[in-house]
């Protein structure tokens, strides 16, 4: 026949234009193989009992899998190859169909499904999980401790007098430069873990006074500064660059502030290396002024330093926001005193306060002192006059809590002292992962092979 | 064998009941519900009062009940003036005094060890000595012995201290040594915010009547005031000096201080120093006397001594 070879046949016979009738979709078959006859197209139309004049070849819809294969597919996961993802027009297609059942409810049905046992053992799993997540890298930790009503820790502001020697007299040199680089690390560190704030300031010689002779009293502008510039603080902390933070895991909380009456001693005749007479005796004083711890409540301590062998050391101190301390930063420069004594006074402020201290009862009344290994210990290149004292050198035995490396610039080695405590510290706080390592494994295989190794 | 057959299901099924509620569950486990929130309530309630714990609280500094309600403080420089002239003072002191129910303290020269300071210093000190004899006066007024109370009826704590009559009172923005003191008194100070009244004449500040409220400051101030350093260095005029001195160096003092027209409380007898005397006003003084001779102040005194005599008399 070649009427059957026809390229577009028509039902009814004749020629019509293509695509005009009821199969012309289908005209093209794309069934693979054997060519399809005119013929055994029509029987097969005419024979499939649907007659309703579908086209029975049809690649789609057919078998199961065809059937249900959108449906299946749009059900599985699917990953976005668009970088547009969140494109509007999918939004909400193409997700797990199971995300449309409650949180609750699915959770209900594992935990239904699950054994008793199974329960309690998941459970302890969590209970172990979770302190560690929560305790150790979630950023929760951070902002309890920061808070002012949880930790506490914007209530205290760390001072830090750095780039000593830069500015106009520009002596710094490489290991100046190193000591600084390390100093700020500790003390960053230390508070990114506690949550205190850290206030650096630029100690370096500038021609800051309209009268120059004020030079190097700037510690007193800068916690007046700090003063301002934290209004919720309420301990500011004052650190000299050559100090370092030995222990970095105690917090200042625990470590004084939540004992405060307890850490420190108010009567000077407990260590007094300036031989202060202490308390005041003159009549005219009233009860408070003549006693010899103040009033002896931890509310009425707004400064707290540490003596060394020579005194006061303000190498690191603390002062309390209080209206005591606005007094005392003011009165502490004042020209008259300054005149008189600049030639005595070697250590500046150190020594004005000194002065303050035994002259005016409002001073001492507010005064107490923390023992000087509790934040300023001293290596034993400082005050080493008479050999090592255990009120003043530090002993790593004791883990002392900050190391004042105090006149190492003076004919001693700063960045060497600041290396050494650096190692020693990070050796005393290693973790348990490194101390089983090196002091196990590597002992082991020390016995084992003469080797020394590091893992 | 017969077993007896498990009776037969009803036909005629129950009406479904709806659940009670949704989470059947629930039921038992709400006890553990209401346990572990009254626990996190708890903890929370720790948490909350130990962070309390761990706040210092402010120091509960002595507030001064006002019994005195003025400490009336004078120096009595047996070297100055005459033993006649100074009973004078001391008996005016004691009847004003009495009239309000204020109390009075006297000091001589050599009361106070003074470490080898000029006997002026020993001002200072007397003030220091009000505040620890009278912890619950309300305020302590220095009134030189050069000075007399000539106006009974006015109390100085209505009269100078009240805050609001401070605020109208007070000289803001003023030069703190007379002619063109850079140092300048706040403007921006409150009448209950004032520590100390103290008044200029032509030279400078004057600190022969001054007012001081009991409290943590005054002790401050005076204590700053008497500190060794001002005393060593050579003021001219010793007390006064240091307190020009201190006044302008020192904000925390400054922010304090105010500085009230001279008649108030520290009107002189003639003109040439500082504001004259007018009847009605509360004090005199005779600034110059006792520089003059032994008998000056008494000469000088006389006609006020009379004048303040009747009108103790009169009230």
């Amino acid at each position: 026949m070649s009427l059957s070879r026809s390229p577009s046949p028509v039902p009814g016979g004749g020629w019509a234009s293509p695509g005009l009738n009821l199969s012309s979709g289908q005209s093209s078959p794309r069934l693979s193989g054997t060519p399809v006859m005119w013929g055994s197209a029509r029987q097969k139309r005419g024979g499939g009992g649907g007659g309703a004049g579908y086209p029975s070849f049809s690649t789609r819809n057919q078998g199961f899998f065809g059937r249900h294969m959108r449906r299946l597919s749009s059900s599985l996961p699917r990953f976005s190859t668009s970088p547009h993802y969140a494109e509007k027009e999918k939004l909400g297609r193409g997700r797990w169909s199971v995300h449309h059942l409650p949180l609750l409810g699915r959770i209900r049905g594992i935990m239904a499904r699950m054994g008793r046992k199974m329960k309690i053992r998941l459970l302890i799993l969590l209970m172990i999980l979770l302190p560690i997540y929560v305790f150790y890298h979630s950023p929760l930790v951070f902002y309890w401790r920061r808070s002012p009503w949880l930790g506490g820790g914007k209530k205290f502001v760390i001072i830090l007098g750095a780039n000593v020697g830069g500015g106009v007299m520009d002596w710094k040199g490489a290991r100046e430069w190193a000591i600084e680089r390390d100093s700020l690390r500790n003390k960053k560190k230390y508070v990114a873990r506690w949550g205190y704030e850290l206030e650096i300031v630029d100690m370096s010689t500038k021609k800051r006074y309209a009268h120059e002779w004020r030079e190097s009293w700037e510690k007193v502008d800068f916690l007046r500064t700090a003063l301002r510039k934290y209004p919720e603080a309420e301990w500011f902390w004052w650190l000299d660059l050559n100090t370092f933070i030995m222990e970095p895991t105690y917090s200042l909380q625990a470590h004084i502030f939540d004992d405060l009456e307890k850490n420190v001693y108010r009567d000077i005749n407990e260590y007094n290396p300036l031989n202060i007479s202490h308390p005041f005796t003159d009549p005219y004083l009233d009860a408070e002024s003549q006693s010899p711890i103040g009033d002896g409540k931890a509310g009425s301590i707004n400064l707290v330093l540490s003596q060394d062998c020579s005194g006061f050391n303000l190498g690191s101190f603390f002062v309390r926001r209080s209206e005591w301390t606005d007094r005392l930063l003011d009165v502490w420069w004042d020209p008259v005193a300054y005149e008189q004594k600049h030639m005595e006074w070697a250590h500046k402020e150190q020594d004005a306060l000194e002065q303050l201290y035994i002259a005016q009862p409002w001073i001492r009344k507010h005064t107490a002192f923390l023992p000087q290994r509790m934040i300023n210990s001293f290596p034993s290149g400082a005050c080493a006059e008479h050999g090592n004292d255990a009120r003043i050198h530090y002993h790593e035995k004791d883990r002392d809590f900050l190391v004042n490396m105090a006149g190492c610039e003076w004919g001693r080695d700063c960045w060497g002292e600041m290396y050494n405590f650096r190692e020693l510290s990070y050796y005393l706080n290693r973790s348990w992962w490194e101390r089983f390592k090196e002091d196990f494994l590597a002992l082991i295989w020390f016995k084992l092979t003469g080797q020394r190794v590091k893992f | 064998m017969h077993f007896a057959l498990p009776p037969r299901k009803t036909s005629q099924p129950p009406p479904y009941i709806p659940r009670a509620s949704r989470l059947p569950g629930l039921r038992r486990t709400r006890f553990k519900l209401i346990a572990l929130v009254g626990l996190a309530l708890l903890a929370l309630i720790y948490v909350i009062t130990r962070s309390n714990n761990s706040q210092h609280a402010a120091p509960n500094t002595h507030a001064p009940r006002g019994n005195p309600p003025v400490v009336l403080v004078t120096v009595l420089d047996a070297a100055k003036y005459s033993k006649a002239y100074l009973e004078t003072v001391r008996e005016n002191r004691i009847n004003y005094a009495e009239k309000h129910g204020y109390q009075t303290l006297f000091a001589k020269i050599g009361d106070y060890s003074l470490n080898g300071s000029p006997g002026s210093w020993t001002t200072v000190v007397a003030a220091r000595d009000a505040l620890t004899k009278y912890p619950d006066c309300r305020y302590v007024w220095y009134l030189d012995a050069s000075g007399f109370v000539m106006n009974p009826a006015l109390k100085v704590e209505e009269h100078v201290m009240q805050p609001a009559r401070l605020d109208e009172l007070m000289k803001k923005d003023m030069p703190v040594v007379p002619p063109d003191s850079i140092i300048k008194t706040f403007s921006h100070l409150k009448g209950q915010d004032v520590e100390l009244v103290l008044t200029q004449d032509k030279e400078g500040l004057s600190a022969g009547s001054f007012i001081l409220r009991n409290g943590e400051w005054a002790r401050f101030f005076l204590e700053t005031w008497f500190a060794p350093i001002y005393r060593s260095y050579n003021f001219q005029k010793a007390e006064v000096h240091a307190l020009e001195h201190i006044v302008q160096w020192h904000p925390t003092i400054l922010s304090r201080m105010a500085i009230v027209d001279q008649r108030l409380i520290n009107a002189y007898n003639k003109g040439v120093r500082g504001e004259e005397y007018k009847d009605g006003d509360l004090i005199v003084r005779f600034p110059d006397c006792a520089a003059a001779d032994a008998q000056a102040c008494e000469t000088e005194s006389q006609s006020f001594v009379q004048a303040s005599r009747r009108a103790f008399a009169s009230s």
